[in-house]
């Protein structure tokens, strides 16, 4: 029974409790909830096409996840994916637009340009952080903003298409495409890679040394510290890789979806990654799971805007709403476990 | 550079470093308290939206300005409340506070003036105008009423029996707890207050420089205020200080624009954030935070 009520104040509990403030915010847009969630499903889960659309938004989201799951597990409250994101989607855009190399190379080759894009901007917040103890959530924001006005730069000025009329690099070569999972969506292997990462980092924070440091720094930093654990290595380390993920995310959107960089890349998926992360406890299986009902909400949310005339802010409204609600959990659970 | 270029300087500083002035004066008062303020930005947006709706449907700016303020302070309190009865992560917290913030605001948005990114025009400040300045005399005095609040504010923390137990608060709630006193009830009142001061720097931002709302208008400003603070040593001159340095990076920006041909726009826009990031990194470190500041007590 206590196993149930458990399970009930885990995510499935939160689940609940959204669908309840969904409800409210639907009967508030002056629509009814059934019709709301009908459209909301039916637009997210519809079809396979459909379906495709959300496990597309589910990759977007899964990468920053994962990495703002990386640096909040270090204690770090990188805030910036969105940044990084970006950042790590120039690279890829910037050198796929002119480097040239046979088939399938050329796609690693931007992801890991996507990668190192990432690592660096993030990189950069961590290693104030440890050289100079600049507060990483003022910093990080902040390189949200000097990315944006960065990439938006680079794509109306020195990297800008000759042929393109809008802002945005000149398209990959066909070669650089990332394989799509199902023809003719926006589906692509994207997806496995995002959660063979998933695997990945619970294995690492499971059953390394380092992940095990990683984890020490997040929880119990004095301990950490009177172990020797290198404190300032990992927390920019941490903070590279962290970026360095969500970088990866975004030469993921460009070398599946866009075929080019310009700054529509993100719909704020930085931002609603750190809901994300939190949902999914922080736990790289359970942000999966997470990133999947926030795929459906991201997807389902614009044919609910259409069909039950239900804003899609309302659904950023009720992210807001979860990541106060679990801040609170967690007290909520610690406060039964240990007897008053 | 002419007279008239360096009055305009002087102004566009003073409009453009009023919201981060309150906004800073919040953050000193929450910290000092012992309490995290990332939900400065959403509270500004609180304030800055709620005065827009106030005043449409009233039509008299005043109300709006004392709507925007109360409603800041309330989400100011939700934090409170979360922060010390719930004990909840203050900074996990107050960034579902800046997304709830931005999000209701775009959706209210929809709801009040069926529009997106943007509200009606509505009354503002206004006022007759000032010549030398050139803005309005509502604008200057919101403006001087904020570098007050810094005055104010400098008396209420250091002057005061309730100012100094707010400080014991940030440095050893364990003390106050031992002198008989709730340090929560203090903390509490003290994010109220810092709601209510950045709502005023949000208001000020919607209604007393400008005359309408539109989307995410905040632009980080919340967040540029907390690095004020760490800048101003958690002190209310200090932070105001700092507040108005980065208000000049941003008057800079605007007066530059379209002056110097030889530095991109985007790079003239990125001056304040950059400014933020160098004065992050160049003073953080060698000040100390309040003992007990972002610890749960």
């Amino acid at each position: 029974m206590k196993r149930v009520a458990n399970v009930f104040r885990g995510p499935v509990g939160t689940l609940l409790f959204v669908l309840i403030a969904m409800s409210a915010v639907m009967l508030v847009a002056g629509s009814s909830p059934v019709d709301g969630f009908y459209y909301l499903f039916k637009g997210a889960l519809g079809g396979p096409a459909e379906i495709a659309e959300t496990l597309a938004q589910t990759t977007a989201l899964l990468f920053p996840s994962l990495g703002i799951c990386l640096a909040f597990r270090a204690g770090l409250f990188n805030i910036g994916a969105e940044g990084q994101l970006m950042l790590g989607g120039l690279a890829a855009g910037a050198i796929g637009a002119h480097f040239l190399a046979p088939g399938p190379l050329i796609v690693f080759v931007l992801l890991v340009a996507g990668f190192v894009g990432g690592a660096l901007w993030a990189g950069l917040a961590g290693w104030m952080k440890a050289r100079f103890a600049a507060n990483e959530i003022i910093s990080t924001l902040m390189l949200n903003f000097v990315a944006l006005n960065l990439a938006n730069y680079l794509v109306s000025g020195p990297l800008k298409s000759p042929l393109a009329t809008g802002a945005e690099t000149a398209p990959l070569p066909p070669a650089a495409y990332l394989p799509t999972l199902i023809p003719d969506t926006r589906l692509t292997i994207g997806l496995l890679i995002a959660l063979a990462l998933a695997g990945i980092l619970q294995f690492v924070f499971s059953r390394t040394v380092f992940g095990f440091d990683l984890r020490a720094l997040g929880e119990a930093p004095e301990a950490a510290r009177r172990n020797s654990v290198p404190i300032k290595r990992m927390t920019w380390l941490a903070m590279a890789l962290s970026g360095g993920v969500a970088g990866l995310g975004g030469a993921v959107i460009v070398t599946g979806e866009l075929h080019r960089f310009n700054t529509s890349l993100s719909p704020g998926y930085g931002y609603t990654a750190i809901a994300v992360a939190l949902v999914g406890d922080l736990h790289p299986l359970w942000i999966c799971l997470a990133a999947f009902v926030f795929g459906i909400l991201e997807a389902g949310g614009l044919a609910m805007q259409a069909s039950a005339n239900v804003p899609k802010d309302a659904i950023h409204m009720i992210e807001g709403i979860i990541i106060i609600v679990l801040a609170a959990r967690r007290y909520i659970a610690t406060r039964t476990e240990t007897p008053a | 550079m002419t007279l008239s270029v360096i009055l305009t300087l002087l102004a566009s500083t003073l409009t453009s470093a009023i919201p981060i002035v309150c906004a800073a004066l919040g953050g000193v008062i929450s910290e000092r308290s012992g309490i995290i303020n990332i939900g400065l930005e959403g509270m500004m947006t609180a304030g800055a939206f709620t005065a827009v709706i106030a005043d449409y449907y009233t039509g008299s700016p005043f109300v709006g300005l004392i709507a925007g303020i109360v409603a800041a302070a309330v989400v100011g309190y939700v934090l409170g409340i979360a922060a010390t009865k719930f004990k909840v992560d203050q900074i996990v917290a107050g960034i579902g506070i800046n997304v709830l913030a931005y999000a209701g605001a775009a959706y209210g948005l929809l709801l009040v003036f069926d529009q997106p990114g943007a509200s009606k025009q509505v009354a503002g400040i206004g006022g007759p105008n000032v010549p030398v300045f050139n803005l309005s005399a509502g604008t200057i005095a919101l403006g001087v009423f904020s570098l007050l609040c810094a005055a104010g504010l400098t008396w209420l923390i250091y002057r005061t029996p309730w100012g100094l137990r707010v400080q014991a608060c940030g440095e050893n709630p364990h003390a106050v707890k031992s002198a008989g006193l709730d340090p929560l009830k203090y903390r509490l009142v003290a994010v109220t207050i810092s709601g209510a001061l950045a709502g005023l720097g949000g208001v000020f931002l919607s209604i007393g420089y400008l005359n309408f709302y539109s989307d995410q208008m905040t632009a980080g400003r919340g967040f540029i205020a907390l690095a004020a603070v760490i800048f101003g040593r958690w002190n209310p001159y200090g932070a105001a200080g700092a507040a108005l340095f980065f208000g000049f990076f941003e008057a800079l920006q605007s007066v530059l624009q379209g002056q110097v041909s030889w530095l991109p726009a985007d790079a003239m826009t990125a001056l304040p954030y950059i400014a933020a990031l160098v004065a992050l990194a160049g003073v953080t470190g060698k000040v100390r935070a309040p003992a007990a500041d972002g610890v749960p007590y």
